[in-house]
């Protein structure tokens, strides 16, 4: 957008739409347009870390604060006659994006670790309820998110469950080092005639951060009777291609806040039809408890709700991009490969994986 | 003349101007549709940034531009040397302006605390803050800013600036509450949350063996929704056995509560069970009443339960508040409702002595898992925690009426309990408890004839008052006792006084029943 400065009609108004002084000559949104979309990150700062905190766009900012206004004008009518369908629209958006069956298995919560609360109280029940042996294994990786490692020790190893964290090779140089080492993890969770329950395996790790070949890993837990897998893809939406259908998991959550534009916070927790969709329940307990999950994570209590409400906001603000969330995802993996080697070359260290293992985050080592 | 009278006067006397004031006041929200100031705090379409923050207490620039107009009828004090101007008189300028008199008060004005709640949906009657709460521009404007911090450099905010925030909102509210600690105060999103904390550790402790199957939980029959599901999420499925309180309704005394409750803990201690938990709400949700928590307590201290938690949604800002005096283990109240907290955000009080202190979780495990409650709740992943920080304006805020907190909650109190009495004089029906058991909100029967005879036909008749009348008031359904009269009152409406409502939204109710008892209405009318 062209500053208001620019035109002397504006008055220094700068609160309705103005009309840019040239022609566009793309239909795309323009390189000032991107710098004024995120004019309110502060100056001055080299902010290479999308990852951690993600990023939002004015554009859906102020879609977000509108949503906020309608809700504090007349709460009431908003509860009754507007949230619930606006949810839904942004779940059958998700839904669509990521190659799900159907809307019933897609639910909005705050972030993947509320996701990863939902996944493992569920486990938790299994053991406190009789229904797994004191001893069955969840496996997952070492370099696991630390919030997932914590939740796993509240709700898993408290209830008795064991856990094995499957070590994660780093550097890596291919994706069959991961899977040697998942297997080995597999081993061990089924050492002892134990039945390893739940396999959590991250799309993106964290740090070190790599792209996991799941769809692989996922294949090789149902050929080795893993009971359940839950995905934690907490960077993968906006950053990789995720379609659930390909990927085969029980479980898969992403944020949509780190790097598909959304506001804080907002995430998607995908949940494979089956019986056991049924007995998850969001730890938040309101009175549509017993209604399924995403009914259930639609109202946890008076909040505001408006971050699960900008998704086809965000969708139009990627569109507006060349190749929308493609051309994105793309653009930004070539350019973090290439100034991963830069960096790498500029201070004569290494990257910690090769190029396709990494989507738009890469590993850079610094020097010694 | 009480501010009410006067107001009532006004009407009566010069019913033109009066309703020439209100017009003016409905023209003002269709006028702020179309207009958007440079630093309006609450415009939508281009984010804009707000304004830098501002250490003094006046109102925003934004807020300023409404100020000259006329003082609304709709509040409490009419300044008669406020001239009324034409209406929408300079709207379309924006520079800040200037009032042109000087307040004679130190306090908040009536057109001050208008323009705080512009964004109000000014056309409907709005009489039920006790649902979703209510937050002044100003306000609004604060969070903004932490909002605006955050997303300018999310890293630094939360390496450097979160964790203090969320401390200063704590320690406030520990002054506020009583509490001997800080490390006992906690906040949350809202109540459900703080319900599902203390019940999830309730749950665990039958899961692992601490308590037999069968030991009871013991609640209201009142209590809220979600938290009747939330003991059936993690006690009754952990093997615990519930126990509901049968309250009456009417109510007429504290004693009819207290005997009630001794009844239910005799249950609960049948067969060798252990109590391990009572909840008791402080102001039930529906019906409306204010509970004698500090007796109860007391005898549940005698009748050795375990632990008691308060839920206490709606107190803070409408009753008084204080962990030492009320002596319960948990004790949760939102901030959003009574105490003008953007949505959404509650405090959960745990006395440090309280044996399972150490042991209470959040749900949503983060890193900080182990840490203490309180430093869990500060971190549950990435998440707008903005309405947590805003309380240290808040403060602000409230410190701008008259008598602060205190004089809003009598002022309230003295307002609901005037407009109960006249509703219940229009319709003929009674109040549904004396008004020293009501506190922001109190219930007023409905005419009987009006057919209500089930909790369909309260939300059916509510959409139709919201929809047909733009009057937005909960009803709950009172099923007549036997050897009670048809046709007497079967329905209550539970009304809420909030420093923004006007008499006149309590007269549009009075008018619009009055109306559906004149055209025959009854609620099997109703699709």
């Amino acid at each position: 957008m062209d500053s208001p400065h620019d035109d002397p009609r504006q008055n220094g108004d700068s609160t309705h739409n103005h009309v840019p002084k040239k022609p566009k000559l793309s239909p795309f949104i323009s390189e000032p347009e991107i710098r004024d979309e995120f004019s309110h990150h502060q100056p001055g700062i080299a902010r290479l870390n999308n990852g951690s905190f993600g990023s939002c766009p004015r554009s859906i900012l102020a879609a977000q604060q509108k949503w906020q206004l309608q809700f504090l004008q007349q709460p009431d009518d908003f509860y009754y006659n507007h949230l619930r369908n606006a949810i839904l629209q942004s779940r059958t958006l998700i839904k669509n994006l990521i190659n799900a069956e159907d809307v019933d298995e897609v639910s909005l919560v705050d972030n993947a670790t509320t996701a990863a609360a939902i996944v493992l109280q569920q486990i938790g029940w299994g053991f406190a309820e009789g229904k797994f042996n004191k001893g069955d294994a969840v496996v997952m990786l070492h370099c696991a998110y630390d919030a997932v490692k914590k939740s796993s020790k509240a709700y898993v190893t408290r209830a008795g469950g064991s856990v094995i964290e499957v070590q994660l090779p780093f550097p890596v140089n291919s994706n069959e080092e991961i899977i040697v080492q998942f297997r080995k993890g597999l081993e061990k969770g089924k050492a002892n005639g134990r039945k390893v329950r739940l396999a959590m395996i991250d799309h993106i790790t964290a740090l070190p951060s790599v792209v996991v070949p799941v769809a692989e890993l996922v294949k090789i837990c149902r050929e080795e009777g893993v009971d359940q897998v839950f995905v934690d893809a907490a960077h993968a939406m906006g950053n990789v291609r995720v379609d659930v259908e390909e990927i085969g998991a029980d479980f898969y959550v992403s944020n949509l806040h780190k790097w598909f534009f959304c506001p804080p916070a907002v995430a998607f927790l995908y949940c494979r039809k089956s019986n056991l969709s049924s007995e998850l329940h969001h730890p938040v307990v309101s009175h549509e408890y017993g209604n399924g999950l995403p009914i259930e994570s639609s109202w946890i209590g008076t909040r505001d709700y408006s971050s699960q409400l900008v998704v086809p906001s965000a969708l139009e603000f990627v569109n507006r991009f060349e190749g929308g969330i493609e051309g994105i995802m793309k653009k930004n993996h070539d350019a973090v490969v290439k100034m991963g080697e830069m960096l790498a070359k500029s201070w004569g260290t290494n990257l910690g994986s090769p190029p396709d293992m990494c989507a738009s985050m890469i590993m850079v080592g610094l020097p010694s | 003349m009480s501010s009410l009278l006067l107001r009532k006067w006004t009407s009566q006397c010069y019913p033109e101007v009066f309703k020439a004031l209100i017009f003016s006041c409905l023209s003002l929200s269709e006028i702020l549709g179309r207009i958007r100031p440079i630093h309006s705090t609450l415009s939508h379409g281009d984010f804009l940034l707000p304004p830098p923050p501002s250490p003094s207490p006046s109102p925003s620039p934004s807020l300023q531009t409404l100020t000259h107009l006329p003082s609304m009828a709709s509040h409490h004090h009419h300044h008669p040397q406020e001239d009324p101007e034409p209406n929408g008189a300079t709207i379309n300028n924006n520079h800040h302006h200037i009032p042109k008199k000087p307040k004679l008060t130190p306090f908040i004005s009536d057109s001050e605390i208008c323009s705080e709640f512009a964004h109000h949906d000014l056309g409907t009657a709005r009489i039920n803050n006790g649902s979703f709460g209510c937050c002044p521009g100003s306000i609004i404007a604060a969070q903004r800013d932490w909002q605006l911090q955050y997303l300018k450099q999310p890293d630094h905010f939360y390496f450097n600036c979160l964790r203090t925030g969320i401390l200063r909102s704590r320690t406030i509210i520990k002054d506020l509450i009583n509490a001997e600690h800080v490390d006992e105060v906690s906040l949350v999103d809202n109540a459900t949350t703080a319900a599902a904390i203390i019940l999830q550790q309730i749950g665990w402790a039958f899961a692992e063996g601490r308590f037999q199957k069968g030991d009871a939980v013991v609640m209201l029959h009142y209590a809220y929704g979600a938290v009747k599901k939330s003991i059936e999420a993690y006690v009754s499925r952990a093997g615990g056995y519930v126990i509901e309180v049968q309250l009456p309704f009417p109510l007429s005394s504290n004693d009819e509560i207290v005997n009630e409750f001794r009844k239910a803990l005799e249950r609960g201690k049948r067969n060798g069970r252990r109590v391990r938990l009572a909840v008791i709400d402080h102001i039930t949700s529906m019906p409306c009443v204010v509970i004698p928590v500090k007796e109860l307590v007391k005898i549940c201290r005698e009748e050795a339960v375990d632990q008691v938690f308060v839920d206490a949604a709606h107190a803070i800002g409408c009753t008084d508040v204080d962990m030492k005096e009320i002596g319960a283990d948990f004790y949760t109240s939102n901030l959003h409702k009574w105490f003008f907290c953007p949505p959404s955000v509650a405090f959960l009080y745990c006395r440090k002595l309280a044996s399972t202190h150490s042991d209470l979780h959040h749900p949503v495990v983060s890193h900080e898992y182990g840490n203490g409650l309180a430093i869990e709740s500060g971190w549950i992943g990435t998440r707008d925690y903005s309405a947590q920080l805003v309380v240290p304006s808040v403060m602000e805020f409230i410190d701008r009426f008259e008598g602060g907190i205190e004089g809003i909650k009598k002022r309230n109190h003295d307002a609901v309990v005037e407009m109960g009495e006249m509703l219940v004089n229009a319709w003929g029906t009674n109040l549904g408890c004396p008004p020293d058991m009501c506190a922001s909100m109190i219930m007023v029967g409905l005419p009987g004839c009006l057919g209500i005879s089930s909790d369909l036909d309260c939300l059916k008749l509510r959409t139709h008052l919201r929809e047909s009348f733009r009057v937005e008031v909960p009803i709950y359904y009172r099923a007549p006792k036997d050897g009670e009269e048809i046709g007497s009152v079967s329905g209550y409406a539970r009304i809420s006084h909030q420093v923004y409502n006007t008499v006149d939204d309590y007269y549009r109710f009075r008018d619009a029943i009055n109306q559906l008892v004149h055209d025959g209405f009854t609620c099997a009318l109703l699709p």
